[in-house]
């Protein structure tokens, strides 16, 4: 294998500005959405005392999900040795930050009182999951940072291994944190399930992996850098075995809460009559984030081109946010049930609707508020490859495959 | 310890909303204000409350009845919604039992709303924090007020009496010996939450009079009596 070349991006300074300031509008929007939203109060959002966290949880936890997984390249390369893959390692690196940043403003800015942040870094209660989670956030990041840095910088480069293993390490639990958030809830019927954790381990793996190739593919497109077919179909395989495994934890979630007859209508309304959930779950989570992925990238022809691969990719990431929405949004919106079979007539005080199913339409504040978190993490990705060398010169199979040498001339 | 708490008898409740308007003046104007509305006069009016009342229909059709069903925190004796609060802002005093929110310590991530099995924690759409029943503790710790109103605002305002208040664990208190005495019950004790709160259930008297009864066919003077009574006046008729 060739010694790999990083080269900043060279993309044309009109394309790049240009990015940057449709990037730059988009975080704009999301911070003025913000602003809004805590100026006038909560009943601006379509949130309710039943739906607390809405779109831009979604969002949030997506970015933050995805952001684990993006680290997973470089973990492959550095902790598994896997040479192929070491020089996908620093754009991983920088993604994975990059996701994290954006999911956890998007996650800050949707509390109630994000003017508080200094309480909730400096007041801790150690039996909240939601506490551990700060410190699984902010520590990731600087474990990440610190993995850039022994990556690029020569002197730090023995410690490449250690480093890498320990932020694999730390991005294990902080996913798992991340699905323990809702896996240790006992006070909605959809949760309370330990399978959550892993579930959302796999599910980083699979959409970090699928942005980190879209932005792969994106940044090496638009100055022209190659990618070797070899390293297409690692990645492409990959992805593949990794959204097959989402469809297996899936199924075995529902199988778990389907064989008791006691969650048989949370069940219910997620699998058959819950309008839109439903939907979400078999349209969204299942057929684009899991079928037609697995159809492209196993069928034989459409899974040598490109723009079949990037399809996949995005259907990846469009089912990912189907997934989060049916797991966040529609598990808040089935009711809690104080007396089962029987039906709430009334509920004496404005405001709510307890005990039918909670109505809850996403506003465009909302919507706006979780697109910003996506602008600003694409911000710091594309100033981060213009400015540094994050991305190697060539993905070649002849420049990274340490076989192709090997291998007759085709 | 001391656990205060609340026993509604859902007997006698009569679901007239007197204990949700007395509790949202008395927490709005307090210690635990404000509790905002928006629309509070409009079709789709929306807002903050310690307390609202659920109102069920039970049984089928034609034979149902309507129960009207009071709910505000439970004050669990194993609380949820503290544990899972990530600065701490959720707490149970140690001298009474109550479950309270620091609301200068809240985030308003709105965590503890997931916890909780029954739906009581609500955000001050306004104030972007947490609140809840605090079961009126600015009242019931109130030395200088008169002890007879040392409770909280729902429970003085019940016209019927179905809110009785008291110290669940001790076992001379008016609620333990409701508990006690008339089958008290605690809401889905399943989730181990061990909730303070309980309600005494329906209960129905039914008189089993016969025909018989009421005409005294088995009165012994119907045999025995061997006065024979011809229209003159009797004891009965005096007037007095």
């Amino acid at each position: 294998m060739k010694r790999i070349v990083y080269r900043e991006w060279l993309v044309q300074p009109q394309r790049y500005w240009g990015l940057l300031a449709i990037l730059a509008a988009l975080v704009a929007v999301g911070g003025l959405s913000a602003l809004y939203m805590e100026h006038e109060g909560h009943w601006v959002t379509g949130m309710t005392n039943s739906v607390v966290w809405g779109t831009p949880h979604v969002f949030a936890v997506f970015l933050i999900i995805a952001a684990s997984g993006a680290l997973n390249v470089a973990s492959i390369g550095t902790v598994f040795d896997k040479k192929a893959y070491k020089p996908l390692a620093r754009l991983s690196g920088l993604l994975a930050v990059a996701l994290l940043i954006g999911g956890l403003l998007v996650l800050v800015l949707d509390l109630g009182r994000p003017d508080r942040l200094l309480v909730a870094m400096t007041t801790y209660n150690f039996s909240s999951i939601f506490a551990w989670n700060i410190f699984l956030y902010s520590g990731f990041a600087a474990i990440v940072i610190g993995y850039l840095w022994t990556m690029a910088e020569r002197k730090g480069n023995h410690l490449q291994k250690p480093v890498g293993t320990f932020a694999f390490l730390w991005r294990l639990a902080l996913t798992t944190g991340t699905g323990s958030i809702f896996g240790f809830l006992v006070g909605r019927e959809a949760y309370d399930a330990a399978i959550l954790a892993p579930m959302f381990v796999v599910m980083s793996f699979a959409y970090g992996l699928a942005v980190y190739m879209l932005v792969l593919f994106y940044t090496f497109d638009a100055d022209g850098r190659p990618i070797g077919p070899a390293m297409l179909k690692r990645l492409r395989n990959l992805l593949g075995l990794f959204v097959a495994a989402i469809l297996y934890f899936t199924l075995v979630y529902h199988l778990t809460k389907l064989y008791g007859a006691k969650h048989s209508d949370i069940e219910a309304f997620i699998l058959i009559n819950g309008g839109l959930y439903s939907a979400m779950f078999w349209v969204g989570w299942i057929l684009i984030g899991g079928l037609l992925p697995l159809g492209i990238i196993y069928h034989p022809e459409l899974n040598q081109q490109r723009d079949w691969i990037t399809t996949a990719c995005a259907l990846v990431i469009v089912g990912g946010f189907a997934a989060m929405y049916v797991i966040i949004v529609g598990s808040q919106a089935y009711p809690q049930e104080m007396f089962p079979g029987h039906n709430v007539i009334q509920f004496g005080a404005p405001g709510d609707v307890g005990g039918r199913i909670a109505p809850y339409s996403p506003s465009l504040p909302e919507i706006l508020l979780g697109i910003g978190g996506v602008g600003i993490a694409l911000l710091i990705t594309a100033v981060g490859v213009r400015v540094l060398q994050f991305l190697p010169e060539s993905l070649a199979d002849r420049d990274v495959d340490p076989h192709a040498s090997a291998r007759p001339a085709a | 310890m001391t656990q205060l708490a609340l026993v509604i008898d859902l007997n006698v409740c009569v679901g007239c909303h007197a204990c949700v308007t007395s509790c949202k003046q008395w927490n709005t104007s307090g210690w635990a204000g404000p509790m905002v509305d928006e629309n509070a006069y409009d079709a789709n009016p929306t807002g903050t409350f310690f307390n609202r009342v659920q109102t069920y229909e039970v049984g089928s059709f034609p034979s149902t009845e309507t129960v009207h069903f009071p709910k505000s925190c439970l004050h669990c004796e194993d609380p949820p919604c503290v544990p899972v609060c990530p600065t701490g802002a959720s707490y149970k005093r140690e001298d009474n039992g109550v479950v309270l929110v620091d609301y200068d310590k809240c985030i308003g991530c709105k965590y503890c709303s997931w916890a909780c099995p029954y739906g009581v924690r609500e955000l001050d759409e306004q104030q972007q924090v947490m609140k809840k029943c605090t079961l009126c503790i600015d009242r019931i710790t109130d030395q200088t007020l008169p002890e007879a109103e040392r409770k909280p605002a729902c429970v003085i305002a019940c016209p019927t009496n179905a809110r009785l208040y008291g110290d669940v664990h001790d076992p001379d208190s008016e609620v333990s010996i409701a508990i006690r005495e008339r089958g008290g019950y605690a809401l889905m004790p399943e989730w181990g939450t061990k909730p303070a709160n309980h309600y005494l259930p329906r209960q129905k008297t039914r008189m089993h009079v016969t025909e018989e009864d009421l005409q005294r066919s088995n009165n012994p003077l119907t045999k025995e009596d061997i006065t024979v009574y011809s229209g003159e006046e009797t004891l009965d008729d005096v007037s007095w």
